[in-house]
C-alpha cells in the first residue's frame, strides 16, 4: 500500500460563480484504525486561500508549516497579499525541492485573487506538478470516487448555497465508499467578502 | 582558508565613515552623467556615452540594458563594474521567475539588487561597486512606472526623475524646474534629453547618447535613427 | 562475441519465461432493480492496456425472459463463463422442464464461481431480472463466488465512480429527510445514462456507447446510446 493512503483522506475544490468551495474529510487513522475525528487537513493561507492537504498526516503538518512560513516570508518582503496562482507555484516549488524524497501529500489549492476576486482551484502531484483547472480538483484516497461525483453532480455557475450543497453530496457519497475517509467533513466556502465554514456530520463507520 | 583570514576592505575610519564608500561615490561623481524621469505612462533613462577615440564602434557597446522584458537600466561610473550588476541583476530576476512563475516586481529586483550592492561593503576581499544604477520598470499588476537609484552603499530610493554622474547638481536644479506631474513619456525624453544638453560638452548626436523607454510594452533601448528623429525636434 | 560476454558475466543459468493467464480488458456493468423490473446496462468498449480492441462488444448477455447477466473484466473468461452458463440453463430446461428462475441462476453462478477458487475466473458479475413474486432484482457478484441480493449494484472498471453515485440518487444516501420515491422505469434508465456519460470522461477503458436492457415480465427490451469514443 501506498504511503500516500497511510492516513486516509478525502479533499476536494469546486469553482462557482464568484465563489470557490473547498472540502475535505476530519478522520486521522492509521491504516484501518482510526484515531480521531477531528483532524485539521484544510489550512487557511490568506482571507481568500485555502490548501487541503491529503497524504501522510506528518507531511501534511510539516508541508503547512513551512508553507506557512514561506508564506509570511513572502508578504512581509513583498508587502503584498499572495495571488493564488503565485502561491500554487511557492507550493510546487516547495514540493520539488524534495524531487528525489518527497513529502507525500498531494494539495489542493482554493482562492479567490486578493485584487479581482476570480476564482481559482488547482491541484498537483506530490512532487509538484500544478493542474489549474475551471470545474472541479479533487485528491486522496477516494480521488476516483470523488471523480465519479464530481463529474455527475457539479454544473458552471453555482450560487453559493447551491455549491455548499453539491460540494457537500460529493464529498461525502465519495468517501463513504472509502475505508479510510470520512467521519466527519469540514466544508468553506470562500466569497468576495465572506467566508462561511461549516461542519457536517456523516455516518461514523 | 580564504574565508577564515579575509577582512573586508571597507572599514570604519575614526571618525566614524566608510571612506571606501566615499571613493566609490566620487567615482560615481566623476562617471558620465544619467538621467531618468518618471512620466504618466512611462520611464525614461538616457545617458551621455562619448568615446575616447573616434576609432571606437559606437554601436558595439552599450550603457542602457534590460534586465526582464519590463524592466531596464543603466548607470554612471565604472563600465566593468555595471556589467557585473547586470549579470546579477538578470540572474536574480530569472531565480524569482522560476519560483514563482511570475515577472518580478521593480522593487523587489531593485531591493535584491542593493542587497547585492551592500554585501560588497561588508563581504572580504571585494570593494564597493564603482557605479549607481538608475532602474526603470513597468508594474504590470499595478499598471504604473517606477524609478529607482541604487548607490555603492546598498542604499536605494524612488524618484519622480534625477541625474547622476558629471553635473549631476545642475541636471537635479534643470529637472526642478522642468518637472511636472502630468508629463506624457514623449515629453519626458524631451526633457532627459535636454537635461543631459545642460552639460554636453560639443555637438549631440545620435551616437554620443543613448536612451531606453519603458512603458506597459515593456523596456526598450531607442535605435539611433529614433534618437535622431528626438535631437532634431528638441533644437 | 556473445558466449564469451556470458562466459564472463556468467550468465550461464535457466531463463525464465513468464506466461501470464489473465488479461483485463475493462469495460463497466451496472444493474438497478425496479418494483417490477430490472435495468441491466453496460458499455460496448473491449480494451487492454492503452489499446482499443473492439468498440461494439455488449458486455450484457440475456440468459432468460426474466434474467440478464452482465459480465466483465478479462474477456477470455467472460466468453468461456458465459457459454457455460448457456449449457447449464439448457441441461436444467431439458431435465425440469421448465426455465431456471433468476434466483437459481444467480445460486447456481456462485457454485460455478466458487468452483474454480483456486484459479478463479477473472469476471464481475451482476445478474439483473424478475424474481418469483414478479419483482425486479438484482445479485451482485465477486469473481470467486460470493454473491448478494441488491437494489442496484455497478461493477467492472468504473465501479468506484458509478456506485457513490447510485448511493446518493438511488439509495438516497447523505440526503436528510428526503421522501424516498419509488424508481420509475423511465428515471431507472435516465440516471443510467448520466452515470455513465460521467464515467466515460474519466475511465478510459468505459466508453464507445451504451447497451440498457431493461427486463420486465414481457421480457427484454434492449437500447443503446452512443458514448464518447475516445
Amino acid at each position: 500500500m501506498s504511503i500516500l493512503d497511510y492516513n486516509g483522506a478525502a479533499i476536494m475544490a469546486m469553482k462557482g460563480k464568484d465563489c470557490v468551495a473547498i472540502a475535505a474529510d476530519r478522520r486521522f487513522g492509521v491504516q484501518a484504525q482510526t484515531v480521531s475525528m477531528d483532524f485539521d487537513k484544510i489550512f487557511e493561507m490568506g482571507p481568500h486561500l485555502y490548501i487541503g492537504l491529503p497524504g501522510l498526516a506528518t507531511d501534511v503538518q510539516t508541508v503547512s508549516q513551512r508553507l506557512n512560513f514561506r508564506l509570511k516570508m513572502y508578504e512581509l518582503r513583498e508587502n503584498r497579499k499572495i495571488k493564488p496562482k503565485t502561491f500554487m507555484s511557492m507550493v510546487s516549488n516547495l514540493l520539488y525541492e524534495r524531487r528525489f524524497g518527497p513529502y507525500f501529500v498531494e494539495p489542493v489549492i482554493a482562492g479567490l485573487d486578493p485584487k479581482t476576486f476570480q476564482p481559482f482551484i488547482a491541484s498537483m502531484d506530490l512532487i509538484g506538478c500544478p493542474m489549474i483547472t475551471d470545474d472541479f480538483v479533487v485528491s486522496g484516497t477516494c480521488s476516483e470516487q470523488m471523480y465519479g461525483m464530481c463529474e455527475s453532480l457539479w454544473e458552471p455557475n453555482l450560487e453559493p448555497e447551491d455549491l455548499f450543497e453539491t460540494i457537500s453530496q460529493a464529498l461525502m457519497n465519495a468517501f463513504d465508499r472509502d475505508a479510510v475517509s470520512g467521519w466527519g467533513a469540514v466544508v468553506y466556502i470562500i466569497e468576495k467578502d465572506k467566508v462561511t465554514k461549516r461542519l457536517l456530520k456523516t455516518r461514523m463507520d | 582558508m580564504t574565508e577564515r583570514y579575509s577582512f573586508s576592505l571597507t572599514t570604519f575610519s575614526p571618525s566614524g565613515k566608510l571612506v571606501q564608500i566615499e571613493y566609490a561615490l566620487a567615482a560615481v561623481s566623476a562617471g558620465a552623467p544619467s538621467v531618468g524621469i518618471k512620466a504618466l505612462n512611462g520611464v525614461v533613462l538616457a545617458t551621455e556615452k562619448k568615446q575616447k577615440s573616434i576609432l571606437y564602434d559606437d554601436q558595439s557597446i552599450h550603457k542602457i540594458d534590460y534586465i526582464t522584458k519590463n524592466i531596464g537600466m543603466v548607470y554612471s561610473g565604472m563600465g566593468p563594474d555595471y556589467r557585473v550588476l547586470l549579470t546579477r541583476a538578470r540572474k536574480l530576476a530569472q531565480t524569482y521567475y522560476l519560483t514563482y512563475q511570475e515577472q518580478i516586481p521593480t522593487a523587489q529586483l531593485v531591493q535584491r539588487v542593493a542587497t547585492v550592492m551592500q554585501e560588497f561593503t561588508q563581504s572580504g576581499g571585494v570593494r564597493p561597486f564603482g557605479v549607481s544604477l538608475l532602474v526603470a520598470g513597468w508594474d504590470e499588476d499595478e499598471e504604473r512606472p517606477y524609478l529607482y537609484q541604487c548607490d555603492p552603499s546598498g542604499a536605494y530610493f524612488a524618484w519622480k526623475a534625477t541625474a547622476m554622474g558629471k553635473n549631476h547638481i545642475n541636471g537635479k536644479t534643470f529637472l526642478e524646474k522642468r518637472y511636472s506631474e502630468k508629463l506624457e513619456l514623449e515629453d519626458a525624453v524631451h526633457t532627459s534629453i535636454l537635461t543631459l544638453k545642460e552639460s554636453f560638452e560639443g555637438q549631440m548626436t545620435e551616437d554620443n547618447i543613448e536612451i531606453g523607454i519603458c512603458n506597459q510594452d515593456g523596456f526598450r533601448r531607442l535605435a539611433p535613427s529614433e534618437i535622431k528623429d528626438y535631437l532634431a525636434s528638441v533644437s | 562475441m556473445d558466449s564469451q560476454m556470458n562466459e564472463l558475466y556468467g550468465n550461464n543459468g535457466p531463463k525464465q519465461v513468464h506466461f501470464s493467464p489473465y488479461a483485463f480488458n475493462g469495460g463497466t456493468v451496472l444493474a438497478v432493480a425496479g418494483e417490477d423490473f430490472a435495468v441491466v446496462a453496460s458499455d460496448t468498449r473491449l480494451s487492454e492496456g492503452f489499446s482499443i480492441h473492439s468498440r461494439d462488444t455488449p458486455k450484457t448477455y440475456k440468459l432468460s425472459d426474466k434474467t440478464v447477466l452482465g459480465s466483465c473484466g478479462f474477456h477470455g473468461d467472460v466468453l468461456t463463463l458465459t457459454k457455460v452458463i448457456g449449457a447449464r440453463l439448457k441441461m436444467f430446461e431439458h431435465s425440469h422442464n421448465k426455465k431456471m428462475s433468476t434466483s437459481s441462476i444467480a445460486a447456481m453462478l456462485s457454485t460455478m464461481l466458487y468452483y474454480k477458487r483456486f484459479f478463479p475466473y477473472y469476471v464481475y458479475n451482476i445478474i439483473g431480472g424478475i424474481d418469483d413474486e414478479g419483482k425486479g432484482c438484482v445479485y451482485s457478484f465477486d469473481p470467486v463466488g460470493s454473491y448478494e441480493r441488491e437494489a442496484y449494484r455497478a461493477g467492472g472498471s468504473a465501479s468506484s465512480m458509478l456506485q457513490p453515485l447510485l448511493d446518493n440518487q438511488i439509495g438516497f444516501k447523505n440526503q436528510e429527510g428526503a421522501t424516498v420515491v419509488p424508481l420509475s422505469k423511465e428515471k431507472a434508465v435516465a440516471l443510467v445514462k448520466d452515470v455513465f456519460i460521467s464515467a466515460a470522461e474519466r475511465d478510459i477503458y468505459t466508453g464507445d456507447a451504451i447497451i440498457v436492457q431493461v427486463v420486465t415480465k414481457d421480457g427484454v427490451k434492449t437500447e443503446q446510446f452512443p458514448l464518447r469514443k475516445d
